[in-house]
């Protein structure tokens, strides 16, 4: 699918309107969108909602073997991906440069800043370590994917809890959420990035830019902060030239929207402490707004199932009988399997079916024959045993003609490139 | 193995919002219990020679896991709802174009192939795309006992003997496609044939309810 | 690697030098006959080779083709013997990818691709041998072959890793310096505007240090980009003294 492309009256729309300090939405130009945090049932899932921008991370961890030049650390593992909802240009399974480019700054801004203490996450030294997986579903895109990837990785880390880990000697035992309370993780700080977007070489300077801004912005600048003024990233892309002047101007912005971002984070992990803590529902389900008319609820249904069995007694009693045995089954010999076209094929012994139309395709001088052997093996149900196998001693023999009752007919196993006629029947072992 | 006749089988809560993403042409999330799934459709739209069939639409699906990249499961889950989507859906009206639908999965809690073919469906409408028949999952569980559970949790799920899932059409409530894990007898079979079909009711309501809802204030 | 003091109480690093110091850049311009412009650029012990061909029509998709400048085309690659432990995959893996993705960011920016609508021009960089500041010694080492290639650009792109360690930026950055854990911040400047084509920065730095760095950044381009002048004239003299002029 390819997105649909921008007309120029629209860049030059754009252009103009930020020019005069306008922009689509009528934000100011340093003015972050709406942002909404929900977690989700189990620890380590959340969504965030950056305007129409719509990301889900899910934090998940497993024991491995550590790297070997870092035996007491823990690994962190990151993975955006760009999901084909997200806008109609992502393609499933493409590396795209954007999704090589997302990645690696998550990578960069997270592993590189050590914002996880990754030597609590050793287990036993050298041999076993956790491994932390970060997944980042993109859900919608309307501009400004890292911002939103940022935040949502960063708050399923703080929100996610391992499994607690007993050493006794040698053995190591990982406890199950319901034996033992699980642990968090021990975040020293929360980096989140804040991109800027430049239009007309650099003259313009915009926050947040949506979806249509960034079609038409000339290049892009990411800071990611933490809220005690470290940067831990600075990325800048595009083919923009920029002045000293202006990325010390751009610190100073990200660094107090970073501290407006980490109090709204911390505010949605303490209400969902709370909730969880109160019992009470917690999750997606819950999160989805009642009032909204596009949103409807349904409690608990029962479901009557009176005359079920009734229903089926009388769907079976009118269905044909199925054969009890089957005339001339088809077996192969132990450790013989074989497909193909026009073959007989042994995955699932559909015998009867195959037999007929076996017969079909044999040479035309057995048509007449045909009539007979089905008639033959009506009457003797434990009719020849058909055996398949692929030993090479016996021979290929062309069916006789005139003897209808047996059909002895061998094959070696070249009768695969034979196709049709040949396929399998063998004389019974003398 | 004769099933408790008295026992009620319910499902579970179940929720939905449509139109919550702004860039697919449709979109819906649907919970069962725990269990949700958002599905975003794409369609009619521009569709790449090679997958391009003269005289009709080519349907897609996706199906993202939570975690880690989409598996073989994924592909046979993604099959069975095409194929129920392009048995419902009036693909000549659209020829050589292309109708993609994306399900992300949002929390598996048991019977995710039909929470799956529900979310698919509500998106499917809130798209606006013909379709002959709205259609329905629903999952059944036998456990050792021989009792029979619809919309089972993920525990329930692993304590069972057989497993099954049915998509089932609104017009006349049969069955668009069946996918079945386990052992069980035909009589069971046909059983859950018929308690799915007791339970697509109660969804098929629902469906109606919350169109209705939505288009309260147009009409 | 605990223990090994990257600045000393008398202010020299690791190697000897001093914390505005650069290491030691040699480079030869036209290494290869076939090539439009190459060059092989060594700075300390990190060695790069970068090749340019083009401007030459599209290959490939014609869709790529923009109608009013030129597309440039560049990768990133290390030889597998050029790190201390051999490299499995030397291209194709993230890493290379977002460098090539850098460094065709970076020389958009400084090439004069309008002059070319509907052509191709290919960067190609091999690192030979690593020892820190890769992404600095590939800008150097493809500016150097974009010249010798004849390709209009608006200044010389300089590039140069500088790190942050006891309130003092290092300038020019050797591998251990880099894997101690110091903030680097990659800055690849046009010397003669002051302007910044490529500024990337990994690891904790505070917000009042951000300045500091960035000047020293610049002044270590500057100062790279007098070695490359010296580098050109020199390579200009030779082929004038042999084509007899």
């Amino acid at each position: 699918m390819k997105d649909t492309p921008l007309s120029n009256c629209e860049r030059d729309f754009l252009l103009k309107a930020i020019e005069e300090k306008k922009r689509l939405d009528g934000r100011q130009t340093y003015d972050y969108r709406k942002i909404k945090i929900t977690f989700g049932t189990d620890y380590g899932c959340c969504f965030v909602d950056l305007g129409k921008t719509r990301v889900m991370a899910q934090v998940s961890c497993e024991l491995v073997a550590p790297k070997e030049n870092r035996p007491n650390e823990g690994v962190m593992f990151f993975n955006i991906e760009l999901s084909p909802m997200a806008s109609p240009a992502f393609e499933q399974g493409r590396q795209s440069e954007l999704s090589v480019k997302l990645n690696r700054q998550l990578e960069r801004c997270f592993r590189n800043s050590k914002c996880i203490d990754t030597e609590s996450l050793c287990v036993v030294s050298g041999e076993k370590v956790w491994q932390i997986r970060v997944d980042v579903h993109m859900l919608n895109h309307d501009g400004n994917l890292m911002d939103a990837a940022s935040v949502a990785a960063i708050t399923a880390l703080c929100h996610f809890r391992r499994p607690d880990v007993g050493i006794q000697g040698d053995e190591v035992t990982v406890y199950s959420p319901e034996e033992r309370d699980p642990i968090p993780l021990s975040v020293y700080h929360m980096p989140i990035s804040v991109s800027f977007s430049f239009f007309q070489q650099g003259t313009y300077l915009l926050v947040d830019p949506c979806e249509r801004e960034e079609r038409v912005m000339d290049g892009l600048l990411m800071i990611a902060m933490n809220k005690h003024r470290e940067i831990c990233s600075i990325q800048s892309s595009g083919g923009i030239m920029l002045l000293k002047e202006q990325v010390m101007r751009c610190s100073k912005i990200a660094s107090v929207k970073v501290s407006e971002i980490t109090a709204l984070i911390s505010k949605a992990l303490e209400n969902d402490k709370k909730a969880r803590k109160e019992g009470g529902k917690f999750g997606f389900a819950e999160s989805m707004p009642q009032e909204r008319i596009t949103a409807l609820k349904k409690d608990e249904t029962s479901v009557e199932m009176s005359d079920v069995s009734e229903k089926a007694d009388e769907i079976i009693q009118k269905a044909e009988v199925p054969h009890q045995t089957v005339p001339s089954p088809v077996v192969p010999v132990a450790g013989v399997g074989q497909i193909g076209e026009d073959l007989q094929h042994t995955w699932g012994l559909d015998d009867e079916d195959d037999d007929e139309e076996e017969e079909h395709k044999e040479d035309s001088d057995e048509e007449q024959d045909e009539k007979n052997m089905d008639v033959e093996h009506e009457k003797e149900i434990r009719g020849c045993v058909v055996e398949i196998s692929d030993s090479e001693e016996e021979e290929v023999i062309i069916l006789q003609a005139e003897k209808p009752g047996k059909t002895p007919i061998k094959t070696g196993s070249d009768s695969h490139q034979k196709g049709a006629a040949a396929a399998s029947r063998k004389r019974p072992n003398k | 193995m004769e099933v408790c006749r008295s026992s009620a089988v319910s499902l579970r809560e179940f929720g939905c919002e449509q139109s919550l993403l702004s860039r697919p042409d449709g979109s819906a999330s649907f919970v069962q219990g725990d269990t949700s799934v958002l599905a975003g459709v794409y369609g009619p739209a521009e569709v790449k020679v090679s997958k391009e069939i003269y005289d009709r639409a080519t349907v897609e699906v996706l199906i993202q896991p939570k975690v880690g990249l989409p598996s073989v499961r994924e592909r046979s889950q993604e099959q069975c709802v095409r194929e129920t989507c392009e048995a419902s859906l009036l693909l000549s009206l659209h020829p050589r174009s292309s109708l993609t639908l994306v399900l992300q999965v949002l929390h598996d809690d048991g019977s995710l192939l039909s929470c799956s073919l529900n979310s698919a469906c509500m998106a499917l409408m809130d798209a606006g795309l013909p379709m002959s028949c709205l259609f329905c999952g629903v999952t059944c569980a036998i456990d050792y006992d021989g009792k029979i559970i619809t919309d089972p949790s993920a525990a329930q799920e692993k304590g069972s003997r057989a497993l099954m899932t049915f998509a089932i059409d609104s017009t006349e409530r049969r069955v668009l496609m069946s996918s079945t894990k386990g052992s069980f007898s035909v009589h069971e079979l046909q059983q859950c044939i018929a308690v799915s079909q007791k339970a697509s009711e109660k969804i098929f309501q629902f469906y109606r309810d919350s169109i209705s809802r939505r288009y309260s204030k147009n009409l | 690697m605990a223990g090994l003091e990257l600045l000393s109480d008398q202010g020299y690093r690791l190697d000897g030098r001093k914390a505005s110091e650069l290491r030691k850049v040699q480079a030869r311009m036209g290494v290869f006959a076939q090539a439009d412009g190459s060059a092989y650029l060594e700075q300390g012990n990190t060695k790069a080779l970068a090749v340019v061909y083009g401007p030459h029509e599209i290959r490939g998709s014609r869709s790529r083709a923009l109608h009013d400048r030129a597309v440039i085309n560049c990768q990133y690659s290390m030889a597998t013997f050029s790190t201390a432990e051999r490299k499995r995959r030397p291209h194709g893996d993230r890493k290379s990818t977002e460098m090539s993705l850098h460094l065709k960011q970076t020389f958009e920016a400084a090439v004069m691709t309008q002059l070319f609508p509907r052509s191709q021009i290919d960067i190609y960089v091999k690192i030979l041998q690593s020892d820190g500041g890769n992404y600095s010694v590939c800008v150097n080492a493809a500016t150097l072959a974009v010249i010798d290639a004849g390709i209009p650009m608006r200044d010389y792109v300089c590039a140069c890793t500088v790190g942050f360690v006891d309130e003092t930026p290092l300038a020019d950055l050797c591998y251990a310096e880099e894997s101690g854990r110091v903030s680097s911040l990659a800055l690849a400047l046009l010397p003669r505007g002051g302007q910044i084509a490529l500024l990337q920065m990994d690891a904790r730095l505070h917000q009042d240090h951000l300045e500091t760095l960035i000047e020293a950044a610049m002044t270590a381009c500057k100062g790279v980009s007098k070695v490359l002048d010296e580098v050109v004239r020199q390579h200009l003299q030779e082929a004038s003294v042999l084509t007899g002029e």
